[in-house]
């Protein structure tokens, strides 16, 4: 007897060491599959509602989820990453609030319930201590039943009466724009990829702002200057013609359509470079030009 | 004509559930005849009925001039489709509730109409009559529209997919609803005199029945979006999902704590039986005034004051009326730490904070934003961090049940080192051969320890033993599918392959059709695995009538793991397509834990009812009956 209970401390040993190990090894650093999708699980995608950015499908999403690579190539650890996130676009990318203010009560309800909860418990153990097990609430006497009654009956009307009044001053819930304005990220995104003179994926992200701002032609002049960056000539000369049908004279859009057509249609570009010119003479790109249209 | 009857039954029904109050409430003070009483509760419910036949019947004739049809049907959408939009939007579903609602009540309303009886229907009646005003005041889906349109939009697509939509919303109803006669009980039981002391017996029953259909639609529920929404998951954290969870949680603790007869924890049940119902109306309030951010919100209504003002209406009455200290002395046996009591308290009190936690996720963002200014978000990984391990917890005392019930500690010890064993030596194998992340082993483990004490239960038809191993295979399903899950997306030319594990997919055609103007674009795959070959067809189609494009995915169910596709975009010339291939292993295993689970408590309402046809008037105070269900 003793040896068989001996034989069973002992394989329970083994296995609580075994398991432990297991355990160890599950948790450590090497268990984690995909760091870029670790980061992007603790951010919010803009666009979205209540979607990480670890399974959104959103454009904007895919490019933070590069931005997010690019950093963790560098060699950036999680949490700066965030930080970075969190300096740009504000605590509401993070996909859980951070731990200050309101923040505070998901660890503080919870600690409290079942701290709560378990005194609550064990004072209900202890013998002695009982809770009444029947209601004694001494039966009303018929005067006071009938102040009951009433008293039932008007509130019941004051119930109905109060939904019919206030059913007439209700207002449908306004549809609620996403989190943060995936305009502004999208831009924000955009500006960086090209500061890393990634032209092609920044005008993907102006093309995305665009279709939430439709009229903003200042996006769209963007787009064309990096169209034309990314040597897409026929795109920018589209979006820059865009621009010019709602504002005929833009110096900006005039600059982007001369330079797209020194590509696409070399005769006409000297024409619009002079327009150009004939606008905006103090333009910054000015003199460039008239050196260009000059040699 | 359909609309006139439509708002005709419906004043009905708002004059004749405050009348059946105020009738209930004349027999609990006075003691007359109940007749009048259930007249007026039937009535009501002849009402809701009338309601809901006449907007089914709207629906399935396409009358356009009914609100409701013009807004949510559509003459291309199929019968079925049809009469299940009437709770695709939130006033037609507002009938189901009240249909639900009145059901309910009228069959409390048939049992013995003592004083408790008729206290717990003047509850019920009010909340009926409060949903009537609702109906008719607020979210009338009956008023005329002058011209009638020629059709309709239809149903949101994404809530005509699935053949779950017919019993999911239904189901879910009948859950949340179920937990109203508790509450109704509880508060009646201390104005209810010597009567009050059996409320709990008649409750269980009713909490049962919230019990099995809330679990039923709860899984129902992740099935549907785990078969609907493309994204390969079935649970979210999502403000709708975590409303649903938490009535269920309570009525999950309200089970255990009233276990042989629930005495000793008077406080316990009758907080527990408010707790769920109150968590529905704010569920309720949560989810359809638009207050949270949801994908599941099919149904935003300008209702969000008005069912505030209710949901506070109700803690207040709650919390007046069973806060009380009550005087009588009860006896009190002692409780070891190794006995049911202590089991059962622990389990509640994890329980609870399982609520506290997902309910504090849910409003957090909704109470933050005044304060901060900024929209804060709770995502997944707020939960796994908080309610997982106490999760696994939950599980881990489920497993201690088969210990409780032998005499001495030898033996009780004696009865855990199997399933000890077992719990421990899973979760060495796999987290030696595997690492699945602490949340999952752990979870395998307590699975393991849970699935090895049942083995040895006998009988193995019991409640106890279905609803814990139901639990432990959902935990073993919802483990293996979130550590062991793969996916991937790619862009696919015709010809070209994408291979997850084992599974390869080879992207065979694309094509389009637009029947009826309804644009979809299917991608046909070869699926082949372990030397096999099938074909798959997800698909992309887009709404005009709603402006929505939704993927319909392509499940390849099997014992062992799903292959689950989802076409997400198509070139223009049809030449290219992009998938999204991904394995999710003993997904089905959950699907059957839940239906394991249900059972059980099918099983413990079952032996409920019987017990109460059979049983024989007993003098009182003789034996407090153990009230149907799970002997620990």
């Amino acid at each position: 007897m003793t040896r068989r209970r001996l034989l069973v401390v002992l394989g329970l040993g083994v296995l609580v060491t075994a398991a432990l190990a297991g355990l160890l090894r599950s948790a450590g650093p090497a268990g984690r599959a995909d760091p870029v999708a670790e980061v992007a699980a603790g951010l919010r995608c803009p666009a979205c509602q209540g979607e990480s950015l670890a399974e959104s499908r959103s454009p904007i999403a895919a490019s933070m989820r590069q931005v997010i690579a690019d950093q963790v190539a560098q060699g950036r650890e999680p949490e700066q990453i965030h930080r970075w996130f969190v300096q740009r676009y504000g605590d509401e990318v993070l996909a859980q609030p951070p731990t200050r203010g309101p923040g505070l009560l998901l660890w503080v309800v919870p600690a409290v319930a079942l701290l709560g909860g378990g005194l609550a418990a064990a004072r209900t153990l202890r013998p002695g201590r009982r809770e009444a097990a029947g209601p004694t609430v001494p039966h009303g006497r018929p005067r006071s039943s009938r102040i009951v009654w009433w008293l039932t009956a008007a509130g019941l009307v004051a119930l109905v009466a109060t939904v019919a009044v206030a059913a007439d001053r209700l207002t449908p819930p306004a549809t609620r724009p996403p989190p943060a304005d995936p305009a502004v990220v999208s831009l924000r995104l955009a500006q960086d990829l090209e500061g890393q003179q990634r032209y092609g994926a920044a005008a993907q992200l102006y093309r995305e702002a665009l279709t939430a701002r439709p009229d903003d032609d200042a996006i769209r002049l963007r787009l064309a200057f990096a169209l034309l960056r990314a040597a897409d000539a026929p795109g920018a000369e589209r979006s820059a013609r865009e621009v010019l049908g709602h504002t005929p004279d833009s110096p900006d859009g005039l600059l982007v359509l001369g330079l797209a057509q020194r590509t696409t249609r070399p005769a006409e570009a000297p024409v619009t470079l002079r327009r150009f010119l004939a606008v905006a003479p103090g333009h910054p790109a000015a003199t460039e030009i008239r050196r260009l249209l000059g040699s | 004509m359909l609309a006139d009857l439509g708002t005709a039954s419906l004043a009905a029904g708002l004059l004749t559930a405050p009348l059946a109050a105020l009738l209930w409430l004349r027999v609990a003070l006075a003691g007359p005849a109940a007749r009048p009483a259930r007249l007026a509760s039937a009535a009501a419910l002849l009402a809701a009925a009338t309601a809901v036949v006449a907007l089914e019947t709207a629906l399935l004739t396409h009358d356009f001039s009914v609100r409701f049809v013009a807004e949510n049907g559509g003459r291309h959408v199929p019968v079925y489709y049809t009469v299940t939009s009437l709770w695709s939007a939130m006033d037609g579903s507002l009938l189901l509730w009240l249909l639900v609602l009145a059901a309910y009540a009228a069959l409390l309303a048939r049992g013995r109409p003592d004083r408790l009886r008729a206290y717990a229907m003047v509850v019920v009646s009010v909340v009926t009559t409060f949903f009537f005003a609702l109906s008719v005041f607020a979210a009338n889906p009956f008023r005329a529209v002058t011209p009638a349109p020629a059709d309709g939009p239809g149903p949101n697509p994404l809530l005509q997919q699935h053949p779950a939509m017919g019993v999911h919303p239904p189901l879910l109803y009948a859950g949340y609803l179920g937990t109203v006669v508790p509450f109704a009980l509880a508060l009646a039981a201390p104005l209810a005199g010597p009567a009050g002391r059996r409320w709990l017996r008649v409750a269980r029953p009713w909490a049962l029945v919230s019990w099995c259909t809330l679990t039923a639609g709860i899984v129902l529920g992740a099935w549907w979006s785990y078969a609907v929404l493309g994204w390969g998951g079935y649970w979210a954290w999502d403000p709708v999902e975590n409303a649903s969870l938490l009535p269920w949680l309570t009525t999950t603790a309200f089970l255990h704590t009233t276990l042989g007869g629930g005495r000793g924890r008077e406080r316990w049940n009758s907080v527990l039986a408010c707790a769920g119902f109150l968590l529905v109306l704010l569920g309720t309030f949560l989810t359809r005034s638009g207050a949270v951010a949801s994908v599941h919100a099919f149904t935003d209504s300008p209702l969000g004051p008005l069912l505030l003002g209710f949901v506070l209406l109700a803690v207040l009455t709650a919390t007046v009326l069973t806060g009380r200290p009550r005087t009588a002395p009860a006896p009190a046996p002692a409780s070891p730490l190794r006995s049911r009591g202590t089991a059962v308290l622990g389990n509640a009190a994890l329980l609870l904070t399982i609520a506290a936690t997902v309910l504090t996720g849910t409003v957090l963002p909704l109470l933050a934003e005044p304060v901060t200014g900024s929209r804060a978000a709770v995502g997944a990984g707020y939960y796994h961090r908080t309610a997982v391990p106490l999760a696994v917890l939950v599980l881990l005392l489920a497993g201690v049940t088969p210990a409780l019930r032998v005499r001495g500690r030898a033996e009780a010890l004696r009865r855990l080192v199997l399933p000890g064993a077992a719990g421990l030596a899973t979760v060495a194998c796999v987290g030696l051969s595997s690492r699945p992340g602490t949340a999952a082993l752990t979870g395998f483990g307590a699975a393991a320890f849970v699935l090895a004490g049942l083995a040895t239960a006998r009988p193995l038809l019991r409640p106890a033993v279905l609803g814990h191993a139901g639990l432990a295979l959902l935990a073993l399903g919802v483990a293996a599918s979130t550590a062991y899950g793969r996916a991937e997306e790619r862009t696919l030319r015709v010809g070209e392959t994408l291979r997850v594990s084992d599974v390869s997919v080879r992207l065979v055609s694309v094509q389009r059709s637009a029947p009826a103007g309804r644009m979809a674009v299917r991608a046909r795959l070869a699926v082949s695995s372990a030397g096999t070959t099938r074909t798959a067809v997800p698909a992309l189609r887009y709404d005009p009538a709603r402006e929505t494009a939704v993927t319909v995915p392509a499940i390849d169910g099997g014992v062992r793991r799903d292959v689950y596709l989802t076409l997400l975009a198509v070139s223009a010339d049809s030449g290219t397509a992009t998938v999204r291939l991904a394995v999710n292993p003993l997904v089905g295993v959950i699907w059957a834990g839940g239906a394991v689970a249900t059972a059980g408590g099918v099983l413990a309402l079952a032996r409920a009812v019987r017990r109460h046809r059979h049983r024989r008037p007993e003098p009182a105070g003789a034996r407090t009956a153990v009230a149907a269900g799970a002997p620990a």
